[in-house]
């Protein structure tokens, strides 16, 4: 109950604020904006229907990704500088509770996000194949990887106790995260490449899109990359659950 | 003089028995069709080639693939079909004698311009490929302002947040929420 009433919090300070709508705002227009591109473009609109759905879709997880990682490094880190943590703390509400609310804000945020994204995905793949089975997969594993990496931002946010620092090494764990979307397939494809893209969750998740979407491989096929992601969202809420009880002001 | 002329002689009749004639030019043929197309960029076309071969004996393993080049003033050069056909080339195990292969080349067409298609058949058993004539090919540009009707969700969508925003920040302001 208390953690609900920590996410509403949130959702007021962040989410139903001028600033919450304008990334809204630029995230439809983004959207708006490689939706016209994909379907117009001479070349590129004659691509796959899946190929614009799955390029859709890894940018919408890592919209998702990114918007975590900031919410987490505000966290804890911006109530420190913004010098409201302490009265957060003398309230009655114990740490793990503020870290679920403000993580539960950060999932509200992404479902958000996805279901601005939810025209555009009907809109590029209308009539195209596996457009249900590519939501439902944006839906879980955009979920799983918010959690992990709004956690881990959380957990950084609450250690570290600069919203400064915390940004800047989000934005770096945000750009090894996205490294699947600058290296060129042959990379990827040494064996270096690979184990990269194993152990990376983002990787493992634009994999699972690709196999769903494009390849029509059935669940059999996502098992152990989903697995890879539940096991770094449970590590990262260890972390997180970790980095709250220490922290002190 | 006897023996340069009798030299000469040996050595041409020896040309002669080791000359092998570009057989597959005798042997094979082969025919582009439709000879020319006009067409939309985004269409699908199929090219149909037909492979004859004329002599007496089967021919077997022989490859046949299409190519294409343009010839837009300014941009001439020889395409890389990877986006435009998923078939590129086809193998023929054999063609009987006197028998002919029809082989379909269907294409998606991605750019406009003025080009034009040929097919070549490889036959390893020999040094000369053969071609098919040229089949031209031209694709008009189309302007598509609105494919897929994405313009209402694409206009439509930020305006829309924008006005829920706005709605929110109204209330906000007459102290209702």
């Amino acid at each position: 109950m208390k953690t609900i009433y920590i996410m509403q919090k949130e959702i007021r300070e962040s989410v139903l604020t001028p600033k919450g709508f304008l990334w809204y705002i630029l995230t439809s227009i983004i959207l708006s904006v490689l939706s016209y591109l994909f379907l117009t473009n001479s070349e590129l609109s004659l691509l796959d229907q899946g190929q614009m759905l799955y390029m859709i879709m890894n940018f919408v997880t890592a919209l998702g990704i990114l918007i975590g990682l900031i919410f987490g490094a505000d966290a804890f880190a911006g109530e420190i500088e913004r010098g409201t943590l302490e009265s957060l703390l003398l309230s009655p509400v114990n740490k793990t509770e503020v870290a679920m609310g403000k993580l539960g804000a950060a999932l509200i945020n992404w479902g958000i996000i996805f279901a601005i994204s939810l025209p555009y995905l009907f809109v590029v793949c209308k009539g195209g194949q596996n457009l249900l089975f590519g939501i439902v997969y944006l839906a879980i594993l955009g979920t799983l990887l918010t959690i992990t990496f709004s956690a881990f931002s959380m957990g950084l946010s609450a250690r570290i106790k600069s919203m400064k620092n915390s940004l800047i090494i989000s934005f770096f764990i945000f750009l090894l995260a996205g490294s699947p979307i600058f290296l060129s397939a042959a990379l990827r494809g040494t064996w270096f490449g690979r184990i990269l893209d194993l152990i990376n969750p983002f990787a493992d998740a634009i994999n699972t899109f690709d196999s769903v979407v494009i390849d029509n491989q059935g669940f059999g096929y996502q098992t152990g990359r989903v697995a890879i992601i539940c096991g770094y969202t449970l590590l990262s809420l260890w972390f997180l659950k970790r980095s709250v009880s220490r922290l002190e002001m | 003089m006897k023996k340069s002329s009798l030299l000469l002689s040996i050595i041409f009749m020896a040309i002669i028995v080791n000359y092998t004639p570009a057989s597959a030019a005798s042997r094979i043929a082969v025919t582009i069709n439709p000879p020319s197309i006009q067409a939309n960029m985004g269409d699908t076309i199929t090219y149909t080639g037909t492979i004859t071969n004329s002599s007496d004996v089967e021919v077997s393993n022989i490859i046949a693939y299409i190519s294409l080049a343009n010839i837009t003033q300014g941009k001439e050069s020889p395409m890389d079909l990877e986006d435009w056909s998923a078939n590129k080339a086809v193998k023929i195990e054999t063609i009987p004698p006197h028998g002919t292969y029809e082989g379909k080349w269907p294409m998606r067409l991605i750019d406009s311009g003025s080009y034009v298609a040929y097919i070549t058949v490889v036959d390893k058993n020999d040094n000369t490929p053969v071609s098919s004539m040229m089949s031209r090919l031209e694709i008009q540009r189309i302007l598509r302002l609105n494919p897929h009707n994405v313009l209402p969700i694409a206009i439509g969508e930020p305006i829309l947040i924008g006005l829920i925003f706005a709605a929110i920040a109204l209330r906000r302001r007459k102290g209702i929420v």
